[in-house]
């Protein structure tokens, strides 16, 4: 890469990387806090209320939540959901995207208004429950996954960005003899990847923090994804569903367990993000092929 | 241009039309699955919204609970409260357009200026992380920090020689402190997807403009931006959609009985007056208002953006 | 190769849409069959036992909300079911979201035969669907099993409806409020437990100013308080002013609490506290996480509010301050020598028998026979103590809690809110008590008791009330903040009042004068 050699430039440049670090110091701070409190003793929690590194380490927060297999299940139950749940809302909303982007396609300004009306238009909780439940999905991991196939917002920017490829490339495909899924397949998804990578890791933290379809759908509490656990935890430990008329001697959970809960919930949808990064830089891809 | 075309296509004759339909059969074979998700789970259970008409009875069902009109949008339009609420509604969505909104953009402009990949990657992997802390925990967060009882950011004003803040329970400091956790929380966040938009411009159009001598500002303003312009125009379209969405949980947790004045807002409104008196059909009612207003305005929105020459999002 | 799950995951979209429409053409199949499994076996299951085979178990399906952090495993379910001969299946729901569930399963009629409401606040709501003849009534039918008719009286009286029983309640002391106090700061400044509201400020006042914990720097307040004008302070010390619990009656009319003098004086009270710098003055905004951390961190030296969560303030303040010790004190002496405190209706939640589940009278009855099972010792101290010899030990003739927190928490603590009755009515085993503070907060429960000030509406309705009743109450409690933080006087605290009033306030007077 060539840098800007000019003092302009350079003064540009320097000033850029000293607000990005400040700014990503400052998203980091409250994110170490909740890592640190999870680290720590509830004493040294409740004296301190905001630490940045433990004096008093302590992992009696992660041995209590880990000393039964409840948070395994969950988090099984959470990465499968996640997995197939964003394969399967990529695939459709892909194909919906692709359709829908194809300027010849007659009705699709209808199809599109009608897409738009959903963002802002819901029936409600209880017909959908009943759609769920005449379709036979109650107690069925599937309840977590196609009541919320498609996002309309994922299928409006996938359709943008499917819109920005040249259309010449699809021309002289369709020339090459490939019908509309091969051009799909092998040339408008291939071309955009950051956009792919973007609106699954979308899916995937929508598909990661599903909490109101398992509380309704699944009546199993076997069956419940982390993000159940996770907020009954936050929920009761911050005192938000304090009722002093339920027994005293039921305590609410240690804030140190509700750092460590978040921590462990987060983790694995954190990993997502690396793997998916690299395909922002991908932009070259389409100068190659046209080459 | 090309949307041209396809508008002055139907004028034409109809058995052109039934061939383009014919031809492009694999691309209705492709959306079907979509259309079907749609009705299903979306078009299907909007019947619901016949509540709002209605004074909803669980036990009775949609079909057997009596039939009142507009009673429901009476009782909200002559609510004493009615237009502050909706007036803090619409200066909290003001806040949200003007000082979020472009905060993902300028962000993803100053990455995409970092040169080394490490700090670049690095800095992506940082700030998207406070998406996933809930409103929950930043607000109780915020609280430790904020609050006159020795929260850090008070001590350290006293520390300076200035009076103490009343962040948490006044009508002044509301909207800065909600728009400030907005910002915190999402900002990172939402530049991913114009780094995506960013990720896809061809190099050899920055090539292009680097052998013309083009400056950097240059380089961003003629090549970045009018890239992504498409996805910003979407989103703002999709942004102003959502109007009266300002995050139900943050905004409660926020408000308290010294704020109430500036901090109800119409979600806040439905949850003590509809939510949790089991007031379904009221509670419809308000959503459907809401909805409306949603509507129109993105119908708005959409007409300027075609107006000035852009696809627009339907 | 990328087409493969494609077409695999079409098939599967359009075979779902074929179900869709399958289920649409005999609806009433699919209602049945997804309401629960149990739904449609329990009733066989009831069949069979009313006939001749009456030891096949009774199949039970509960729903009730989980407050604990997880849903506890099937350890103690197993033994009731062993102790009640039933074969129960227990569907726990979040707290929080609880309602939803709730009201999506009634609207859809997928209720299972048992079902919890979360608190006295669903309950209202319930009340006119119970009306409206969606629950069993239970009234005539408690005589025939002799636990549940144990049930005290003046307490199922303030569940019917319309005069009617429709439920089973789960009992709470009537008054648990009173003050947690640091004992070794009164030690130091000399002070006595206090005996009147004005002993109760000079100690907050000195717990702030005369260096309680010696020092010698001013890092300390006297009381921390939270966002919470009932269970916080507030309510309590207004009750040792002799304001009403909820509604009182002046000149022979109802009237609101806070239309009595002696609120605006226990507002005052607190105002003054406030204005002094004697309390966490953002204590309109502070939850209750961090009112409990003021105190367990060494900062504030008095909490008004529940007596019994004495046990987790000691524990948490000792690991921070390891020479503290802290106790109780309730009957307060307002002015003139008052003594009251306010109470509850007895009752902290209901269980509620949907006639969508249960079919018949004989499946009723049935699943009665197990809550009068619930009732004896052997049941009530399984699901509230556990499993002796595992979760706890018999000692003195009372439960004495495992050392195993842990376990007990897991396992047991899960169906505790669902116990129904209270320790005297389904011989519950009292708790073994080793914190000598805790000992006392029991014996001021008792007593609280005696000077309880009932709220007269307990059993009253009104429509008004049920319609818009919280969203009002949001008028006063905003108003009773503005007066204790000074944005409001008396004339604005008085306009408030009209507002209320005028909004819907004075129907609730009216109606609930007619339904004396």
């Amino acid at each position: 890469m060539i840098e800007d050699r000019t003092l302009n430039g350079r003064i540009f440049a320097t000033v850029n990387y000293l607000l990005l670090s400040i700014i990503a110091l400052l998203t980091v701070l409250p994110f170490m806090h909740v890592v640190a409190g999870s680290f720590t003793t509830s004493a040294e929690l409740a004296v301190k209320r905001f630490i940045l590194i433990p004096t008093e380490w302590s992992f009696e927060a992660y041995r209590f939540i880990f000393s039964t297999n409840t948070i395994f299940k969950a988090m099984g139950v959470s990465v499968g959901v996640t997995f197939f749940g964003t394969l399967f809302s990529m695939l459709i909303t892909s194909l919906m995207a692709y359709g829908l982007a194809r300027r010849d396609l007659d009705g699709r300004k209808y199809i599109m208004f009608l897409v738009v009306f959903t963002m802002l238009f819901s029936g409600g909780l209880i017909p959908s429950f009943l759609v769920v439940k005449e379709m036979g999905l109650i107690d069925s991991y599937l309840a977590l996954i196609i009541p919320s196939t498609i996002s309309a917002f994922n299928l409006i920017i996938l359709k943008n960005f499917f819109q920005n490829i040249p259309e010449g490339l699809e021309e002289s495909a369709k020339i090459d003899g490939c019908n509309d899924f091969g051009i799909l397949f092998r040339i408008v998804l291939p071309l955009s990847m950051p956009a792919i990578a973007t609106l699954s890791l979308f899916y995937a933290v929508t598909y990661w923090n599903t909490y109101l379809s398992a509380i309704l759908y699944l009546n199993d509490s076997a069956k419940w994804p982390i993000q159940v656990l996770l907020r009954q935890i936050v929920v009761l430990a911050s005192g938000l569903e304090y009722s002093p008329d339920l027994d005293a001697s039921v305590p609410p959970p240690e804030q140190t367990v509700k750092m460590a809960v978040i921590v462990v919930a987060t983790l694995p949808i954190l990993c997502v993000y690396p793997f998916l990064q690299k395909h922002f830089a991908k932009g070259a891809m389409l100068g190659s092929i046209k080459g | 241009m090309q949307e041209a075309t396809v508008e002055r296509i139907p004028i034409a004759a109809g058995s052109e039309r039934k061939k383009r339909i014919w031809r492009n059969k694999w691309l209705y074979v492709m959306i079907a699955p979509g259309i079907l998700y749609f009705l299903i789970f979306k078009y299907i259970p909007m019947f619901g919204l016949v509540i709002a008409f209605q004074d909803f009875k669980p036990f009775f069902g949609f079909t057997g609970s009596e039939w009142v009109g507009f009673k429901h949008f009476t009782r909200l339009f002559t609510e004493p409260d009615f237009l502050n609420i909706l007036s803090n509604t619409l200066i909290l969505f003001g806040m949200n357009l003007l000082f979020y909104f472009p905060v993902p953009i300028i962000l993803a402009l100053m990455l995409n200026e970092v040169r080394i990949n490490f700090f670049k990657r690095l800095f992506q992997s940082l700030v998207y992380l406070p998406h996933f802390l809930s409103w929950v925990i930043i607000v109780s967060i915020s609280f430790v920090m904020l609050t006159m009882d020795g929260g850090i950011i008070n001590e350290l004003i006293v520390l300076l020689g200035f009076e103490k803040v009343n962040f948490l329970l006044s009508n002044e400091w509301f909207r800065p402190v909600y728009i400030i956790q907005v910002i915190w929380r999402e900002a990172g966040w939402g530049t991913i997807i114009y780094l995506a938009a960013i990720a896809s411009v061809d190099p050899q159009l920055y090539e292009a403009a680097r052998m013309d001598g083009a400056s950097r500002m240059r380089q961003v303003w003629h090549i970045t931006l009018p890239a992504i312009r498409s996805v910003i125009i979407v989103l703002l379209i999709l942004k102003i959609g959502d109007v009266l969405e300002l995050g139900f949980e943050h905004v409660y947790l926020l408000l308290n009985s010294m704020n109430r004045d500036v901090a109800e807002i119409i979600d806040t409104y439905v949850y003590t007056a509809g939510v949790r008196q089991g007031q379904f059909s009221y509670s419809t009612a308000i959503g459907f208002f809401k909805s409306l207003v949603g509507l129109v305005l993105v119908m708005f929105a959409n007409y300027l953006a075609k107006k000035m020459g852009e696809e627009g999002v339907y | 190769m990328k087409r493969k799950p494609a077409v695999v995951l079409l098939s599967t979209l359009v075979a779902l849409t074929m179900v869709l429409s399958a289920c649409g053409g005999n609806s009433n199949k699919g209602t049945n069959a997804t309401s629960t499994p149990n739904s449609s076996t329990s009733t066989n299951g009831n069949n069979d036992n009313s006939s001749e085979t009456p030891a096949k178990p009774t199949e039970i399906t509960i729903m009730l909300p989980l407050n604990v952090a997880e849903t506890p495993p099937d350890t103690i379910k197993n033994e009731v079911e062993k102790l009640t001969n039933t074969k129960l299946t227990y569907q726990f729901f979040p707290a929080d979201t609880y309602e939803e569930k709730l009201n999506a399963s009634f609207a859809t009629g997928s209720l299972p035969q048992v079902v919890y409401l979360k608190n006295q606040a669903t309950f209202m709501q319930m009340k006119e669907a119970i009306r409206d003849g969606q629950f069993w009534e239970i009234g005539p039918y408690l005589e025939e099993f002799p636990n549940l008719n144990k049930l005290k009286p003046e307490i199922l009286n303030n569940t019917k409806v319309d005069g009617k029983l429709y439920s089973l309640y789960i009992g709470r002391p009537l008054a648990r409020q009173g003050i947690i106090y640091r004992k070794d700061w009164a030690d130091n400044l000399g002070l006595e437990a206090p005996k009147t509201v004005d002993d109760l400020y000079e100690m907050i006042e000195k717990f702030t100013k005369a260096d309680p914990d010696g020092n010698n720097v001013d890092d300390t307040i006297g009381l921390a308080d939270r966002n919470d004008l009932v269970y916080g302070a507030f309510k309590t010390v207004a009750s040792w002013f002799g304001t009403p619990t909820n509604w009182g009656e002046k000149d022979g009319q109802l009237l609101p609490e806070f239309m009595f003098e002696e609120y605006v004086q226990a507002m005052d009270y607190i105002k003054k506290i406030r204005d002094n710098g004697l309390m966490n003055v953002d204590f309109a905004g502070t939850s209750k996480t961090d009112q409990v951390a003021l105190f367990t961190s060494g900062k504030a030296g008095v909490y008004i509010g529940s007596m019994q969560d004495i046990n987790s303030l000691d524990k948490d303040l000792v690991k921070n301050v390891p020479d503290a010790n802290a106790s109780v004190h309730a009957l307060v002496e307002g002015p003139g020598g008052n003594v009251s405190t306010w109470a509850i209706p007895g009752y902290n939640n209901v269980v509620l028998f949907p006639k969508t589940a249960i079919k018949d009278e004989a499946e009723l009855k049935s699943v009665l026979a197990y809550f009068d099972a619930m009732m004896t010792p052997e049941v009530a101290n399984m699901m509230y103590w556990g499993i002796e010899g595992v979760h706890y030990t018999v000692e003195d003739g009372k439960a004495k809690a495992s050392d195993d927190k842990e376990l007990t928490e897991r396992e047991v603590k899960g169906f505790r809110d669902s116990v129904i009755g209270e320790p005297e009515t389904n011989g519950q085993l009292e708790a073994y008590i080793d914190l000598e503070a805790r000992k006392l907060a029991e014996q001021f429960v008792v007593d609280n008791e005696k000077v309880a000030i009932h709220d007269p509406t307990a059993a009253l309705d009104s429509a008004t009330f049920a319609e818009k009743g919280t969203q009002l109450q949001e008028l006063i409690n905003d108003a009773t903040y503005k007066y204790m933080y000074g944005s409001i006087d008396r004339a604005g605290f008085d306009a408030a009042i009209e507002d209320w009033k005028s909004r819907g306030g004075q129907q609730i007077i009216d109606e609930f004068n007619a339904a004396k």
